[in-house]
């Protein structure tokens, strides 16, 4: 028996030596996932850390609970506008493109590499999804910015499409188990993923924000634990439910993103903290749960199906999937280009060893190589890709208000905007000089399309908005230091 | 978002007629009011009247910015006119005010709020529009002008 301790310093070790190569991928603009990946397989049996780990079951679980925090992490931070001029595209490439997808996989794999027809198309469903925390990590990264709303498509695709390959991944692991299946079952099975995760998704995610407007905490850090644990009810009770877990958390935290409450800030900054952490501790595991040794057996086969996936399933699929819509030419090249493959597939391809098929950890090797190839060479090439197809925006700089106000006091009239005359006599001068009465603070100054975080020494320019904490018996005072003498 | 993406021709007036301060901005709610945004009159005057009572918002050069900031609207509102004469604003140079934008934002939206503050601010502190502002014959000019004056800008 390992003692626990050990099992703990093993695990923080890990994280904090991920977090810290996270500066080296940044350097080499490698998407950080593979850092993470990397040094899990380093730890694991075949590296020098000789780990021995091989606890499919509890590899599922670790990813299912990260990849809802890294949904409802990057949900919360999805526009509503984007997701509407969005939505038609997403629907046909997480629908019609994932069956397309894992067909022409399958198909090929049956005529190319005599694999049994099931079988291929097995492979080809479980990865036909393409991978939100993927997506997400290299889109989201700073030197990135897609122009029009190719990110959005990308993101929501993600973001919507494991419930098919879900889908698909269970119909042909019964199809190859029993030679065949039922297939009003599964329609059935299908339609329910879909609705019941939408509507328990948006349904939870609107009552989310009433309990956390209504909600008086007393403890503001209380509210992202509230939230947090919230997202996991979310993805348990769709689940239950026959729903899409995964669809559901991601539309509850669309709605609630584009919802305004209390704590709203800090809940961000918090669940992109937790989504991080998530994603490391789901590629560490995925790493530590491969054995390298045996990828390497599986190196043709796997190339050879990486290279049906990039060049031929993943374009084809995109480009019959938005056949009928307004996207460019070039845009819909990005967006093949954009097929990562991730977590999902890894965690998917552990239902067939969970599920006892006979080549199920075959399965698990050719497709865990896939993803490592897909990740490295779609995810390193990409910000060459976007550039080369003149869909990179230049970094912009949109600035947010640097401060939270709380429930209370945004709700009194002591917080009081003022714009700071032309010529009025505080212009110029110190803060600190100006003569405020005591209890009465500029907050924060917006000049320039800047917030400024006002000192003693700052000045005020006139044309400026700021934000004043003010005590009304002080009114009249501020008045006249702001007011021109006569 | 830009200042004249809150505007519509049926918020702005020329020639508004209004006695003092009150009368003012009474009817400029009332013009707001056609934005259809405004889900309840009573709690937007009072926001903007106890917003009033704390500084004058006459921030000079002829200029007044009455704003506040309520839960019963569904979008950031905004209302512009030119006053058929001048009148009295209590404002900061003690000068009389002869354009009014009226602004009604929400808590929950205080960044956009104070972005489009500073921005109506700086668009009305500048000598040129003013004087091409008072040549408008129509709200459709108005409206037209602030679109133009708004062109070099950034989304905010």
């Amino acid at each position: 028996m390992i003692i626990f301790e050990y099992i703990l310093l093993l695990i923080s070790v890990l994280i904090l030596v991920s977090i810290i190569m996270t500066k080296l991928s940044n350097n080499l603009g490698l998407p950080s996932l593979l850092i993470f990946l990397a040094i899990g397989m380093l730890a694991g049996t075949d590296g020098p850390g000789n780990i021995y780990f091989d606890d499919f079951r509890l590899s599922q679980a670790i990813g299912v609970v990260a990849l809802v925090f890294i949904l409802f992490s990057g949900g919360m931070d999805t526009k509503w506008q984007c997701i509407k001029s969005a939505m038609s595209g997403a629907l046909k490439l997480s629908t019609l493109g994932v069956v397309l997808s894992a067909l022409i996989i399958g198909i090929a794999l049956y005529y190319i590499f005599s694999f049994p027809l099931f079988e291929g198309l097995l492979i080809g469903a479980i990865i036909s999804s393409t991978d939100s925390a993927a997506v997400f990590s290299i889109l989201r990264s700073k030197s990135l910015r897609l122009k029009g709303n190719v990110r959005s498509l990308l993101e929501l695709e993600s973001g919507s499409n494991d419930p098919m390959a879900i889908f698909l991944t269970l119909v042909l692991i019964e199809a190859v188990k029993f030679q065949g299946f039922d297939l009003l079952n599964f329609v059935f099975f299908f339609v329910m993923q879909f609705g019941v995760g939408a509507v328990v998704g948006i349904g939870m995610g609107k009552l989310l924000v009433i309990i956390m407007n209504k909600l008086k905490l007393p403890n503001e850090g209380f509210y992202s634990v509230f939230a947090i644990t919230y997202s996991v009810l979310v993805y348990s009770v769709t689940a239950i439910l026959n729903g899409s877990g995964f669809l559901a958390v991601y539309l509850a935290a669309v709605v609630i993103g584009n919802s305004e409450f209390v704590q709203k800030k800090s809940l961000l900054r918090f669940f992109d903290g937790i989504a991080f952490l998530g994603e490391v501790t789901m590629f560490l595991t995925l790493g530590l749960l491969v054995f390298p040794s045996q990828v390497l057996n599986v190196v043709l086969i796997g190339l050879s199906v990486s290279a049906l996936l990039i060049f031929l399933a993943r374009p084809l699929s995109v480009f019959l999937s938005l056949m009928f819509s307004k996207y460019k030419f070039r845009e819909k090249v990005l967006v093949s280009w954009v097929g990562l493959r991730g977590a999902v597939p890894i965690i998917l391809a552990t239902f067939p060893i969970t599920a006892n098929l006979q080549n199920g950890s075959y399965y698990f090797n050719i497709i865990f190589f896939v993803v490592l190839t897909s990740v490295i060479i779609q995810g390193w090439s990409l910000p060459v890709v976007a550039r080369a197809l003149k869909l990179l925006l230049p970094e912009s700089k949109v600035k947010k208000i640097p401060i939270e106000l709380d429930a209370e006091m945004s709700k009194s009239s002591d917080l009081v905007d003022i714009i700071v005359p032309d010529g009025s006599p505080v212009t110029g001068k110190p803060l600190a000089e100006l003569g405020l009465p005591e209890g009465c603070l500029i907050t924060v100054i917006y000049r320039d399309d800047e917030y400024i975080i006002p000192s003693g020494s700052t000045s005020l320019e006139g044309g400026d908005a700021i934000i004043m904490l003010l005590k009304s018996e002080h009114k009249q005072k501020v008045t006249e230091i702001f007011r021109k003498p006569l | 978002m830009k200042v004249s993406d809150i505007l519509s021709e049926n918020v702005i007036a020329v020639n508004l007629k209004a006695a003092d301060k009150t009368e003012s901005i009474n009817k400029m709610i009332d013009l707001a009011n056609k934005s259809g945004k405004i889900l309840n009159l009573e709690k937007v005057k009072e926001c903007v009247f106890e917003r009033e009572k704390l500084v004058s918002t006459g921030v000079g050069k002829a200029f007044a910015i009455p704003h506040g900031k309520t839960d019963e609207i569904t979008d950031i509102v905004g209302a512009f006119s030119i006053l058929e004469s001048p009148i009295d604003f209590e404002s900061i140079d003690n000068e009389k005010v002869k354009f009014i934008f009226l602004l009604i934002g929400k808590d929950a939206l205080l960044n956009a709020h104070i972005k489009l503050l500073s921005r109506i601010s700086r668009l009305m502190n500048k000598d040129g529009f003013r004087e091409k502002l008072l040549t408008a014959k129509n709200s459709e000019e108005v409206l037209k002008l602030f679109r133009e004056e708004e062109m070099g800008y950034i989304d905010i």
